[in-house]
């Protein structure tokens, strides 16, 4: 892989968790919520999704800004666009390899 | 349902056994990987294939499984030049072969992208029943809200 960010690495820790994707869903869903409306949606503590939100901001993947006396968080869709983006390159470069492949098989098939 | 995985295959008008050489032969490896100069292969389970990536590194990838001509995987730590790679750095390139007609279909997944790096807060109320959704599917879903919103 010739292009491999550190901030993919972020998000594709950040994404390893079900119940984070669950979360980015739920965002996306809602267009912006607090983790008190969050965890109201799913079977874990608002302490739980707290955490979750934490690890997610750290990866890029929402943000939030204060309201009153709780924080509403929305989707940043950029760093899921780029790990997108990264993943399309990945599978790129693995089709450049086996058309490679195929042209070393094909012509060495002669000789 | 794992969707932590990119997939690409391809048809070859060559012999299976032919594919097999190029897939695994030293001469040929540094050829479809490297920069031209033959790539050391200890082609066995265990074995250490080192795969050269110009001015991102070298990998010393690991042989997982070994079984000619149809099927070869490997572990590559593609996020740590030099090291060699174990289960936890790295994800596993898997390629599968198989005569159709008088060629081959080659087929290659890697996997293991999210499981590579350990996740900095593992959670306590991660249950298997939750891991149908893959994260593949999120990204792609939420790629195309990100395209939504950025017009």
């Amino acid at each position: 892989m010739t292009t491999e960010p550190v901030a993919a690495e972020d998000v594709f820790a950040a994404l390893a968790d079900p119940t984070r994707r669950r979360l980015l869903e739920l965002l996306s869903q809602r267009g912006d919520a607090t983790a008190t409306e969050l965890a109201g949606d799913l079977p874990v503590s608002r302490q739980a999704v707290v955490k979750h939100l934490v690890v997610l901001d750290g990866a890029g993947l929402v943000t939030g800004r204060r309201d009153g006396r709780e924080r509403r968080y929305q989707v940043r869709p950029d760093a899921l666009a780029a790990t997108a983006r990264w993943m399309n390159q990945v599978a790129a470069q693995w089709s450049s390899r086996l058309t490679a492949i195929k042209r070393l098989a094909e012509s060495a098939e002669g000789s | 349902m794992n969707q932590d995985q990119v997939e690409q295959e391809i048809v070859i008008d060559a012999p299976i056994e032919r594919v097999w050489a190029v897939l695994t032969e030293s001469e040929y490896v540094g050829q479809w990987f490297g920069d031209g100069t033959p790539a050391p292969v200890d082609l066995r389970p265990g074995g250490i294939m080192r795969l050269d990536h110009g001015d991102h590194g070298a990998f010393p990838t690991k042989f997982v499984s070994v079984d000619p001509p149809c099927a070869l995987s490997y572990r590559w730590a593609s996020g740590f030049p030099g090291v060699v790679a174990d289960e936890a750095n790295s994800t596993l390139v898997e390629f599968t072969l198989s005569a159709e007609g008088g060629g081959t279909r080659l087929k290659v997944v890697e996997s293991g992208f999210t499981t590579r790096a350990p996740s900095p807060n593992p959670s306590p109320d991660d249950t298997r029943e939750s891991h149908e959704q893959g994260w593949a599917a999120v990204v792609g879903k939420l790629g195309e809200l990100s395209e939504k919103l950025a017009v």
